[in-house]
C-alpha cells in the first residue's frame, strides 16, 4: 500500500515537473527581446552563429521538438548564459544558493525553537493572561511588513547602539576558503589561525537577518501550535487519560505534545515557500548574496535568462521540499493516510 | 450524539445578526472594523481630502519634521520629505494605491476563483484531477517569484504588480472555494433539496454559494493582508509602484538615502502598513471566532 502511494506521489511530482519545465520554456517566448538570446544568454550573435544555433536548438523545428531540446540541456547542465557575467546560470545559483539556504535554516530553526513552546504555553494558559500576551505578540508579528521590521532593526541595533554589522555574510578582514558554501561549517573547517574571531565575526552578521526572517515563520508556528493543541486537548483520550488519574504535566506530554506535533511538522514544508520569499527580502536590505538578491538584481538588469533559470531552480526546491514532508508526514503520522 | 436545537425566541435573529451579536463584544476586533472602515473612507475619498498637493515639490520646506517638534509647521502636521512634498497628503493618497488595490486585486482574483473553484467543485473525474494537480503546483511557487516573472514579461509598474498579486492570490482561492462546496456537498439539506428534483445550477446558486460565504469573507480578509504586505514589499524592492507615485512601501524606498536626517519618512509609511494589516487580520481573527462561537451555541 505504501508503495503504490509513493508511486503516485512520483508520479504526480514528475508531472508537476513537467508542466514547470514548460512555463520555464515558455518563457523565452514570452519575455521581451530576442527568442535566441534568451535561450542562449549570448548578446550579440552575428548571423553566421545565428543560423549555427538555430539549427542547434531546433529553432526551425516545432514547439515539441524544441521543448525536448530545452529538456535535454537542462538535464545535462547545459544552461543558458547569464546576460551580464556570461557565466552559465546554474553554476552561478549553485554558488550563491548556499548563502540563502543557510539563512532560511537558521531562520526556520529558531522559529521552531521560539514559536513550538509559546504555542504550546498559549494553548495550556488559554484565555488567561499569558495566553493573551503571546498571541498578541504573535498578532503582531504576524502583521509586520519585514522591510519596514528589518530597517527598524537596523535603525536600533546597527546605527544607534552600534552592536551588529548591518550588511554582509562576514567582516572584510577574515578570508577563509569555500568548501561547502555554508558559512559556519566553513569557518569551522578552515586551518586559518583568527577561526575564533571569524566564527564570532560570522554570527554577528547572521544575527539580525536571521532574526528578521524567523519572525513571521516564528508568528506562524505559535498560532499554530496553539490551535494544534486546543483541538487536542479538547479530544475524549485527553478526559480519559485525566481520568485514569494521571497528572497534568503527563497527559501534556504523553497524550497531548505527540498529537498536537503531528500537523506541525507538515507546516515546517508548507513554511519553506514564505522562507524563501521573505529571505529574498531579507538578502535585499543586509546585502547577504544570496539567490534572492541575485534574481532581484536580475530584475534590475534584465537578465532574462538568469530569472528564468532562477524560476525553475527555486521552484523545484520548494516543491521537492513541500512533497518531501507530506510523503513524512504520511508515513509518520497514521491518520493522515487515504491509502 | 445529534444535540436538539429548540427556538424558544418568537423572533429568531438571522445568522447575521448573530454573527455581529458575537462579534462586537470583541473589542480588538471592532476596533480593528472601525480602523478598517476609517482606511476604507480615506482610500475612496483621499483626492478630496489631502491639505496639499501629494505630488507638489516645495524646495524652500525640505525635510521639515514633523509638527509637534519645534522646528515642524502646524500647516504640515507630519512634516515633508526630501523633496518637499507634503507626507500627510502622500501618506493619505497612499491608502488609495496600497490599500485600495490591494481590496481591488483581492475582489477581482476572490470572483475569479469563485468561478472556477465552482466549476471544480462541482464536476468530478479525470479533469478535475489534472486541474487540482496544476493547482497544487500553483500553490507552491512563492508569490514574490511569480510576480518576479510577470513583472518581467510586462516590465515593473504598479498595474503590473496588480495582475501579479491577483494570480498569485488565485489558487488559494480556488482551493478554498472548492474546499467550502465539498464540505457543502456533504449537508443534508443538499441531498434534501437534490431528492426534490433540483439541478446542479439551482443547488449550486441557492443553496450552496448562500451558505459558504462568510467563508469567502474570511478567506477574502487573510488574501488582503497578504495582498497589502505583497504590494507594498514590491514597491519597496523597485519592481512594483515606481518612484513618484505615493505607495507606501515605494516611500520607504525613496525615503531610505534620508534615513539618518529624517527618520520620520521611514518610520510613517511602515507604521501605516502595519496598522492596516493588523486591522484586516484583527477583524479575520475576531470573524474566525464569532463565527466558531455560533457554530457552538
Amino acid at each position: 500500500m505504501i508503495l503504490h502511494y509513493l508511486f503516485r506521489r512520483l508520479f504526480l511530482l514528475a508531472f508537476v515537473f513537467v508542466a514547470l519545465t514548460v512555463f520555464a520554456f515558455s518563457l523565452s517566448y514570452l519575455f521581451p527581446g530576442d527568442v535566441l538570446s534568451n535561450f542562449t544568454g549570448l548578446r550579440n550573435i552575428s548571423p553566421a552563429d545565428e543560423v549555427m544555433l538555430t539549427r542547434q536548438l531546433g529553432l526551425d523545428q516545432n514547439y515539441l521538438q524544441q521543448y525536448l531540446l530545452f529538456v535535454q540541456r537542462l538535464l545535462q547542465g547545459d544552461w543558458a548564459l547569464s546576460f551580464s557575467s556570461q557565466q552559465n546560470v546554474l553554476t552561478e545559483m549553485l554558488l550563491v544558493m548556499p548563502a540563502t539556504l543557510e539563512l532560511a535554516a537558521y531562520a526556520l530553526f529558531l522559529s521552531l525553537l521560539v514559536g513550538i513552546p509559546l504555542g504550546i504555553v498559549a494553548a495550556v494558559r488559554k484565555d488567561k493572561w499569558l495566553d493573551k500576551l503571546i498571541s498578541s505578540l504573535a498578532l503582531i508579528g504576524f502583521s509586520v511588513p519585514i522591510f519596514w521590521w528589518a530597517l527598524l532593526l537596523i535603525m536600533v541595533f546597527s546605527l544607534s547602539l552600534g552592536w551588529l554589522p548591518t550588511s554582509g555574510r562576514l567582516g572584510v578582514l577574515y578570508e577563509i576558503p569555500t568548501v561547502t558554501g555554508f558559512m559556519l561549517p566553513d569557518i569551522l573547517l578552515s586551518e586559518q589561525s583568527y577561526r575564533q574571531q571569524a566564527f564570532i565575526d560570522a554570527i554577528r552578521h547572521m544575527l539580525l537577518p536571521s532574526v528578521v526572517l524567523a519572525t513571521y515563520p516564528t508568528t506562524v508556528m505559535i498560532r499554530f501550535t496553539r490551535d494544534s493543541m486546543l483541538d487536542v486537548l479538547e479530544q475524549n483520550y485527553i478526559k480519559t487519560a485525566r481520568a485514569k488519574g494521571l497528572t497534568r504535566l503527563q497527559v501534556l506530554y504523553t497524550h497531548g505534545l505527540r498529537n498536537a506535533l503531528l500537523p506541525v511538522t507538515r507546516q515546517v514544508g508548507l513554511q519553506f515557500s514564505t522562507l524563501i520569499t521573505l529571505a529574498m527580502i531579507t538578502e535585499v536590505i543586509f546585502s547577504w548574496p544570496g539567490i534572492g538578491r541575485w534574481l532581484i538584481d536580475s530584475i534590475y538588469q534584465r537578465n532574462f535568462p538568469a530569472i528564468q533559470g532562477g524560476v525553475l531552480l527555486v521552484s523545484s526546491l520548494v516543491i521537492l521540499v513541500n512533497m518531501l514532508t507530506e510523503i513524512m508526514h504520511t508515513l509518520f503520522n497514521p491518520l493522515a493516510r487515504k491509502f | 450524539m445529534k444535540k436538539l436545537r429548540l427556538y424558544y425566541e418568537e423572533h429568531n435573529k438571522g445568522p447575521l445578526k448573530l454573527l455581529w451579536k458575537h462579534f462586537a463584544p470583541q473589542h480588538f476586533a471592532f476596533f480593528g472594523l472601525v480602523l478598517l472602515i476609517i482606511l476604507l473612507s480615506l482610500a475612496v475619498l483621499t483626492p478630496f481630502l489631502t491639505p496639499h498637493d501629494p505630488y507638489l515639490q516645495n524646495s524652500q520646506l525640505l525635510l521639515v519634521p514633523p509638527s509637534w517638534q519645534d522646528s515642524g509647521l502646524v500647516s504640515y502636521p507630519l512634516g515633508t520629505d526630501d523633496l518637499g512634498r507634503d507626507l500627510m497628503s502622500r501618506l493619505m493618497l497612499g491608502a488609495s494605491y496600497t490599500f485600495g488595490l490591494a481590496i481591488l486585486a483581492v475582489l477581482g482574483s476572490l470572483l475569479v476563483g469563485l468561478v472556477l473553484g465552482a466549476l471544480s467543485g462541482m464536476s468530478k473525474g479525470v479533469k478535475s484531477s489534472i486541474f487540482n494537480h496544476l493547482l497544487d503546483l500553483a500553490l507552491t511557487i512563492p508569490s514574490l517569484l511569480l510576480a518576479i516573472v510577470i513583472v518581467a514579461v510586462l516590465g515593473p509598474g504598479l498595474l503590473n504588480t496588480i495582475w501579479a498579486i491577483m494570480l498569485a492570490l488565485l489558487p488559494q482561492f480556488i482551493h478554498g472555494v472548492r474546499n467550502a462546496i465539498a464540505q457543502q456537498l456533504k449537508q443534508d439539506y443538499v441531498t434534501a433539496y437534490r431528492l426534490d428534483g433540483a439541478n446542479q445550477r439551482q443547488l449550486l446558486f441557492s443553496v450552496i454559494l448562500p451558505n459558504t460565504w462568510e467563508q469567502l469573507v474570511l478567506m477574502g480578509t487573510m488574501a488582503l493582508s497578504t495582498a497589502v504586505l505583497d504590494i507594498a514589499a514590491l514597491g519597496f524592492l523597485g519592481i512594483g509602484a515606481q518612484s513618484p507615485t505615493a505607495e507606501w512601501g515605494a516611500m520607504i524606498a525613496d525615503s531610505l538615502d534620508s534615513i539618518y536626517l529624517a527618520p520620520w519618512t521611514v518610520a510613517l509609511p511602515g507604521l501605516l502598513i502595519f496598522v492596516t494589516v493588523l486591522a484586516v487580520n484583527l477583524v479575520g481573527d475576531g470573524l474566525r471566532v464569532a463565527m466558531k462561537k455560533r457554530r457552538e451555541n
